[in-house]
């Protein structure tokens, strides 16, 4: 704090006393405070004006006029001025106004409001306040309502966007469940369940994609950069717009390629599926042909539709959020016109240039341009490796007869993370009713061999053998250990692991009953057994 | 000093690590190797003043046929009769993890390269229990689909132009070469390729193969992959193939890199592919390697089936040293903390980098897994050439040393 007396000029220091309550009570106000004459100059400034404008030496000189001081200011850069020094001085100078006020930020940061007052006697009192503390919660306040404002509005497009996105598959999906329950083939069936399976996957990945636009629109969106085959995403169109495009008699074409992209995965699916949903929107007759051509060290994935096209002038417009073309909104209402503005926004973050051109009554082309990758690199798109997605049990059926719960729950356990389908019935009395019921034809049977009710695993397996019409492998689990029972089941052809089983012994018997026979003693002929 | 087989001395100056090794049996020839590059490892850690201290001293166990019950038992006596700290081997074909109970009921560290998937699910089902069971090189699934994109690269790249996108693929009947063959054609779709013929599982010790080439002659492939585990059956595959070659990319699985196939086919090999996973690349530590191994065992050994063992026990030596010392059956502490590091030390050995997959516990391959060449084991492709040159190593980068030609069986 400054101990220095507070600068009173000699005029106003020869002022008669009773000024002095009138010069204690300006320096008590905490503001800076300054007097100009009729000529312009200083006649009065308290300590706080002296410490905002420490300008010459220190010191405001006796007798300095305002121009003088405005000069100094100036100079100083003290001010972060609103334009060039002359013209603010000047300005300064000329203004004739009763009452002006300004505000300023210093060199500091601090904010201060300067008012200027014109007096009766031509002089000029002069108050400067900070107001910096005010001034920023104020815009704290304005950016905390702008940010609220953004969020609502993020949030109704959010939603706009995941009803507009989630309507394709969901159309697909109803026509795949509608198919099913009329498809009598059992192959065809299992075609439209996989189909169905795809299209749900396809809606989880939009929601996740969607997700991530709410997050773009708040910055926080990273794309997952990655090497993978376009054949991966091709497939995914087709189950995703194959059945719309027919069930409006329009030709839907992938052209097959073997290139490798650089690529967010899920991101450029919704940017060709938003190309491709809006062509089939958009084409009544004819088709829609998706491909794919080099452009030197790019990819450029083309959308082609011979639908009703657009003037050209619209080429830019169409990628704007809710932009629809005005002759078409009456016809397709349940278009948002957010698909195009998704796909923009998603191509200009992940660098990918998009075209489009378009002939009115002819079609459109749209394309986004994508780096070619590394083959080697090449995502192939399985977060983990391991039994269950590549093991040599993967996709067999197996039946499993065990009667208590949890071994036949353990036992479950471990085959399922081997990639097997795992299928049980626990009822033997009527064991062709029980099988039949499953609908399965398994690869393998597992059986208990002392089932509920004192039924034997092996009849059991011999009659379901008999339903298959095969002689389906199978193995038996015992926890007997009786030399003679065990001896007797063998000869029966059947192989037996004593429980508990572990994991690498039946994995070994597995595979040795499926793959390699002869390794196994029961399945030889009795001559041929050691 | 050359080391020697007997039991070794269980004094305080010695470390036991036993080794699993089929010295008899089909693949006696590999088992050879794998003994060697133990050897070589021991002798020159021994050599260099021993671990902490302690000599290291190998004990072999021969596995025969590789069966469950034969692994399951070389197993058992390494631990209760020669109590080793450690077993380290090459391959055993047939336990399909059954050893790993005994040797995690001992609690002793096993790195083995068996080149299996059930690796991965074996450890990660329990990671408490098979603490100590590491597989040093990549999964046999990551054949398969590194195949895919090799073929693919060939095609993209033009070095070859393939006259269809169809493939016939042949599968041996262990696990390891149906993995392999299910990994190709779950990959196949995705790069462009379809498979027209198989997985055709065949058994071992296949000798007539025409019915077979006849049947794939019917689909007209322009691949043909036979995963086949056995260099015999491989061997004789390929000369009835060169018959009358079909005019197809031919692939064959590891065990046609062996000196046994080459005995076979001599000459008519020239042009087939094949890959490995774990192998010796042709840089400046490779080819020291190679020299040693072939100055210590003779110019008929294999350095690049030696150098399995011989990697695994160095970085082995690496991760004690780190721990301050091992322990025998029951030592889980000291075990525990020798396994810890042998998961977190990178390990660039002669084979390339070892760096262990932190849930599988196995080699990470590159480029099939990893795309930076110094963090995995490269997954090395090669291009057979007559039987006195050597196999041209014609990718990935930057390990290739020559391109791919064109087989003459295709050219004619």
């Amino acid at each position: 704090m400054s101990e220095r007396a507070p600068f009173v000029p000699d005029e106003v220091a020869t002022a008669p006393r009773s000024d002095a309550l009138l010069r204690e009570s300006v320096e008590a106000l905490g503001h800076g405070f300054a007097m100009w004459s009729a000529e312009g100059v200083l006649a009065f400034c308290n300590e706080a004006f002296q410490n905002q404008f420490p300008v010459s030496g220190g010191r405001l000189k006796r007798g300095i006029s305002i121009r003088n001081f405005l000069e100094q200011v100036a100079r100083s850069g003290l001010l972060m001025l609103p334009y060039a020094a002359e013209t603010w001085i000047a300005d300064e100078l000329a203004s004739t106004e009763a009452r002006r006020s300004s505000e300023y930020t210093f060199s500091d940061g601090t904010i201060h409001r300067i008012e200027r007052w014109r007096l009766q006697s031509g002089g000029t009192l002069m108050l400067s306040r900070e107001i910096t503390t005010a001034k920023k919660n104020k815009l704290a306040l304005m950016k905390a309502r702008h940010d609220a404002d953004d969020a609502v509005q993020n949030k109704l497009r959010f939603l706009r966007a995941a009803n507009h996105d989630l309507r394709q598959p969901l159309a697909s999906l109803k026509i795949q469940i509608y198919n099913c329950m009329t498809c009598e083939d059992e192959a065809q069936r299992n075609e439209i369940l996989h189909a169905m399976d795809v299209s749900v996957s396809i809606m989880e990945d939009i929601l996740g994609a969607l997700l991530n636009i709410g997050q773009l629109d708040a910055g926080k969106i990273v794309p997952k950069i990655a090497n993978f085959q376009l054949t991966t995403l091709f497939e995914r169109l087709e189950v995703q717009f194959a059945h719309q495009a027919r069930e409006k008699g329009l030709s839907f074409r992938l052209v097959p390629t073997t290139l490798t992209v650089v690529s967010d995965r899920v991101l450029l699916e919704r940017i060709i599926s938003n190309f491709v949903s809006n062509a089939i929107r958009y084409t009544e007759t004819g088709g829609v042909v998706v491909g794919c051509r080099r452009d030197g060290k790019d990819a450029r994935l083309e959308v082609w539709d011979t639908g009703s096209g657009f003037d050209p002038k619209y080429s830019q417009a169409i990628f704007e959020e809710f932009f629809r073309i005005a002759d078409e909104q009456t016809k397709h209402k349940h278009s948002l016109g957010l698909g195009l503005n998704i796909a923009k926004r998603l191509a200009d973050m992940l660098h990918h240039e998009i075209r489009v051109r378009s002939v009115p009554g002819r079609g459109s082309v749209f394309s986004v341009k994508v780096p070619v990758g590394n083959i080697w690199h090449s995502d192939i798109g399985e977060p983990e490796i391991n039994e269950r997605i590549g093991g040599e049990f993967t996709g067999l059926t197996v039946l499993v007869l065990e009667d208590d719960e949890n071994l036949r729950e353990a036992l479950t356990t471990l085959l399922q993370r081997w990639g097997i389908e795992v299928h049980s019935f626990n009822t033997f009395n009527d064991v062709a009713t029980s099988f039949r019921a499953l609908e399965i034809k398994p690869d393998f049977i597992i059986t208990d061999y002392r089932l509920r009710g004192g039924v034997a695993g092996t009849d059991v397996v011999q009659q379901v053998r008999n339903c298959l019409g095969t002689a389906c492998p199978a193995v038996v689990v015992t926890a007997d250990t009786n030399p003679s029972l065990i001896k007797q089941i063998r000869n029966n052809g059947f192989p037996v692991l004593i429980k508990p089983v572990s994991p690498p012994s039946l994995r070994v018997m597995m595979h040795n009953i499926l793959y390699e026979p002869e390794l196994v003693q029961e399945l030889r002929p009795p001559e041929a057994r050691d | 000093m050359p080391l020697s087989d007997e039991s070794p001395d269980t004094a305080d100056n010695v470390l036991p690590v036993g080794s699993m090794v089929p010295l008899s049996g089909p693949s006696a020839a590999d088992g050879r190797e794998f003994r060697n590059g133990v050897i070589l490892a021991a002798e020159e850690l021994n050599q260099a003043g021993g671990l902490l201290g302690k000599m290291i001293n190998p004990v072999f166990v021969d596995t025969g046929r590789q069966t469950a019950d034969e692994v399951v038992r070389a197993a058992r006596t390494l631990i209760e009769k020669h109590r080793v700290h450690a077993i380290i081997n090459g391959y055993n074909i047939g336990p399909q993890n059954s050893e790993y109970e005994p040797i995690a009921d001992a609690g002793i560290l096993y790195i083995h390269h068996n080149t299996l998937l059930q690796h991965h699910d074996t450890v990660m089902s329990n990671p408490e229990r098979y603490f100590g069971c590491f597989m040093g090189d990549p999964a046999e699934y990551w054949y398969g689909q590194g195949f895919i994109k090799f073929l693919s690269w060939l095609r993209d790249s033009h070095q070859w132009r393939p006259r269809n996108n169809r493939i016939a693929v042949v599968s041996g009947a262990k696990p390891y070469s149906i993995v392999i063959a299910n990994a190709m054609v779950s990959a196949a779709a995705q790069f462009g390729w379809n498979i027209v013929y198989g997985p055709k599982v065949v058994k071992s010790m296949q000798t007539d193969w025409n019915a077979i080439l006849d049947e794939i002659r019917g689909h007209d492939p322009a691949v043909l992959a036979n995963t086949q585990f056995y260099a015999g059956d491989l061997a004789h595959f390929h000369l009835q193939f060169m018959q009358a070659p079909l005019p197809v990319l031919l692939y064959l699985q590891y065990g046609a890199l062996h000196r046994t196939f080459l005995d076979l086919v001599g000459d008519k090999g020239k042009g087939a592919i094949v890959g490995t996973v774990i192998g010796l690349p042709r840089d400046e530590m490779g080819e020291e390697f190679a020299k040693r191994y072939f100055d210590r065992f003779g110019p008929d050994s294999t350095p690049e089936v030696g150098c399995q063992p011989y990697t695994s026990l160095h970085h082995y030596a690496y991760a004690v040293a780190m721990a301050g010392g091992s322990g025998g059956p029951g030592a889980f502490s000291i075990n525990r903390r020798v396994a810890a590091n042998l998961q977190k030390t990178i390990y660039r050995s002669v084979s390339g980098t070892i760096r262990y997959h932190p849930q599988w516990q196995a080699a990470i391959p590159y480029p099939d897994v990893v795309h930076d060449s110094s963090l995995g084991i490269p997954h090395l492709f090669y291009q057979l050439r007559k039987a006195d040159q050597r196999h041209a190593l014609i990718a990935p980068e930057p390990y290739a040393d020559t391109r791919f030609e064109l087989p003459e069986w295709i050219e004619r």
